[in-house]
């Protein structure tokens, strides 16, 4: 479960300073598929920082699983960050000159596992995203779908708690939108991860669980889909 | 992160990147082949010196001098004149105090020196083969039992024993001018030498000596004597300097004197007790570190410039891991965001900086290997340094600390831009605006 208890994030100082959250808080079940919209400098994006440990907000605290991230030391929250998270851009941010298999490599490099583990978490990750014939392949070499698709199982490889997306199909045609889409509910649902999407599409929003709507750094609204009891206030 | 797969991903990254890191790397080269042909001379000249040495000098010899300093840099600037001073004038430079008979025979009486020979004056006016025909000018000194000569013809006595008074060694360039056909049909004939009284007086007087042949001796390529000089015997040369001095100042005086230390004796000791006493005294020890100091002056102005175009390339790395790092700004951003540590971010560039610092060792020590190897034959020769001489000996252990000092000093110089890299804030780094 992840909680949200009034955080608060100020960027600049004295008279620059602006305030991208304002005392905000709402909590999300395990499971869930939740999506942050609002408008580009809505603080959507802070507010994500925020969630996984990349960004500390001054004030307020970030429960997950009861332990609130905001007070770990770095060491910590970066093996937070290896061991809980996943991370979807919507640039796809993969290494155009790394094969496939490297780029997927990379999350279970840094959490210390095992070559022959990997290997094979690797292949299984490849495979859930239907990447498994280019595994040897240069990353720059695929599609924009599939570089996509190398950037999931890049975040799935090391099976964390929590997904999150950010405008993941902001860079894609609409087919090719819809079946990333696709795959991230697929595995939300199968997997029992955490999916936050951070999007303005409200399209790509209406199909999640629950719809936080936040402007000017603050939670206008909370919608909850009629289908599941899963997300509370 | 394990250093296996931050060492194997800094290589990939090199890879991705081949012209900068080649060109990086060769910059690095450069130092590297400076150093590598600098340790190489160095060594290869010390070796020389050893052979030279060993094959020349009898360890157990003493050079003695009067002075204390003589060997230090040679003598203090002007003397102060005494009348009875044993002052000798020397061309071309200040007078030197010299050894007087006295000296002589006291240093031969010791029990630890088996035998003295002062370096007696001799003016010769010519020498003359049997015939009396062909007169050429000469340089005569004293046959030197402590070194080793090569023997074209004849035959010489073994180490530390002297020829007879009444033989004489010669070089090779007098065979054709005394008339002989080959060095073998000198052997056994009689040479004379003509002397000349270096009184100064009127009455010019002269003198023949006559020498029987024993050997003729070529020119080696590892030997430290002047072999266009004439050998007689310790006490012939000391006739003729007696009969060509007499009368004048420097009759029976010797600017230095060779002695030969008693086997089982430590010259080092008998030199000490000489010092005690007033003498300057080198023995073949200190002759071998003064010609190594000389070779490790040349070496370490070499290697200075090796050091000098490491540190340009220093800057090199620095420039190229600072740009590297703005170019994977995102990539960077990405290992931060998926949770890598800033410190293996760091050990990552450092990684780099390092595998561009074995490459340009490597390669800069290789080819200095090959190209030290192929030119060495042509060296000898220009130098005639003699065969199986090399002046670049190339050992393996030096050249790999030296890569290893290079990826120390790569990893250094990788630094800051690592740092840098390490400090970059993920969230800035994957801005995609």
């Amino acid at each position: 479960m992840i909680e949200i208890n009034n955080i608060t994030k100020t960027y600049g100082k004295k008279k620059n300073a602006f305030r991208a959250l304002k005392d905000v808080s709402f909590s999300i079940l395990d499971g869930a598929s939740v999506a942050i919209i609002g408008k580009s400098g809505s603080g959507k994006s802070t507010l994500m920082h925020a969630m996984s440990g990349l960004d500390k907000p001054e004030k307020g605290e970030v429960l997950i699983d009861g332990v609130d991230i905001l007070k770990l030391n770095q060491k910590t929250v970066d093996k937070f960050r290896s061991d809980k998270i996943g991370f979807i851009f919507q640039a796809f941010f993969v290494q155009a000159n790394e094969s496939s298999f490297d780029n997927v490599a990379l999350p279970l490099e840094i959490s210390d596992v095992s070559l022959g583990a990997r290997k094979r978490r690797v292949k299984a990750a490849l495979n859930k995203v239907g990447l498994s014939d280019k595994e040897k392949q240069k990353a720059r070499n695929l599609s924009g779908g599939q570089r996509q698709r190398l950037a999931i199982a890049r975040a799935i490889v090391n099976e964390p708690r929590i997904l999150f997306a950010d405008e993941p199909t902001g860079n894609l045609d609409t087919t090719t939108g819809a079946s990333i889409e696709k795959l991230l509910f697929g595995l939300n649902k199968k997997d029992g991860s955490t999916l936050v999407i951070v999007t303005h599409d409200a399209d790509l929003a209406a199909k999640c669980d629950i719809r936080v709507y936040i402007k000017d750094g603050e939670i206008e609204k909370i919608v909850k889909s009629k289908k599941t009891k899963k997300v509370k206030k | 992160m394990r250093t296996f797969d931050i060492v194997r991903r800094a290589g990939r990254s090199l890879k991705h990147a081949k012209i900068r890191t080649i060109l990086t790397s060769l910059s690095i080269a450069v130092g590297a082949f400076t150093l590598t042909i600098a340790i190489a001379a160095g060594e290869g000249a010390r070796q020389y010196t050893d052979t030279l040495l060993s094959s020349n000098i009898d360890p157990q010899i003493l050079v003695i001098a009067k002075e204390k300093n003589f060997f230090e840099g040679g003598q203090s600037g002007p003397q102060e004149y005494s009348e009875d001073s044993s002052l000798m004038s020397r061309p071309g430079a200040n007078p030197v105090a010299v050894l007087d008979q006295e000296d002589v025979d006291n240093i031969e009486a010791r029990d630890d020196i088996s035998s003295i020979s002062p370096s007696y004056t001799i003016s010769a006016e010519y020498i003359a083969g049997p015939d009396l025909e062909h007169k050429y000018t000469v340089d005569v000194v004293q046959y030197d039992m402590g070194i080793t000569q090569e023997v074209v013809s004849g035959e010489l006595p073994e180490l530390r024993t002297s020829i007879e008074d009444d033989q004489i060694a010669i070089p090779e360039a007098y065979v054709e001018l005394l008339g002989f056909d080959n060095p073998d049909e000198t052997i056994g004939k009689e040479l004379t030498i003509r002397l000349q009284k270096t009184t100064g007086v009127s009455t010019q007087q002269g003198k023949d000596f006559t020498y029987e042949v024993v050997a003729v001796v070529g020119r080696s390529a590892t030997a430290l004597t002047a072999t266009d000089s004439v050998q007689v015997s310790n006490s012939s040369a000391r006739a003729m300097s007696n009969f060509s001095t007499e009368g004048t100042p420097s009759y029976q005086k010797y600017v230095i004197a060779t002695a030969s230390v008693v086997e089982g004796v430590d010259p080092a000791v008998v030199k000490a007790e000489l010092v005690e006493q007033g003498y300057g005294v080198q023995t073949a020890e200190d002759l071998q570190s003064l010609l190594f100091t000389i070779v490790n002056t040349l070496q370490g102005i070499v290697i200075g410039f090796g050091i000098l175009a490491l540190i340009t390339s220093v800057f090199g790395i620095i420039n190229t891991q600072y740009i590297s790092v703005l170019e994977r700004t995102r990539e960077i951003g990405l290992m931060k965001a998926l949770g890598m540590r800033g410190r293996h971010v760091s050990r990552l560039f450092q990684f780099e900086a390092a595998w561009i610092g074995f490459l340009g060792g490597v390669i800069g020590s290789l080819l200095a290997v090959f190209i030290g190897v192929l030119s060495n034959p042509a060296i000898t020769e220009q130098l005639t340094l003699g065969e199986d001489n090399y002046l670049l000996v190339f050992e393996p252990l030096p050249i790999v600390l030296l890569v290893v000092a290079l990826m120390v000093i790569a990893m250094v110089a990788g630094l800051l831009p690592a740092r840098k890299a390490a400090k970059l804030d993920p969230i800035e780094a994957l801005r995609t605006e």
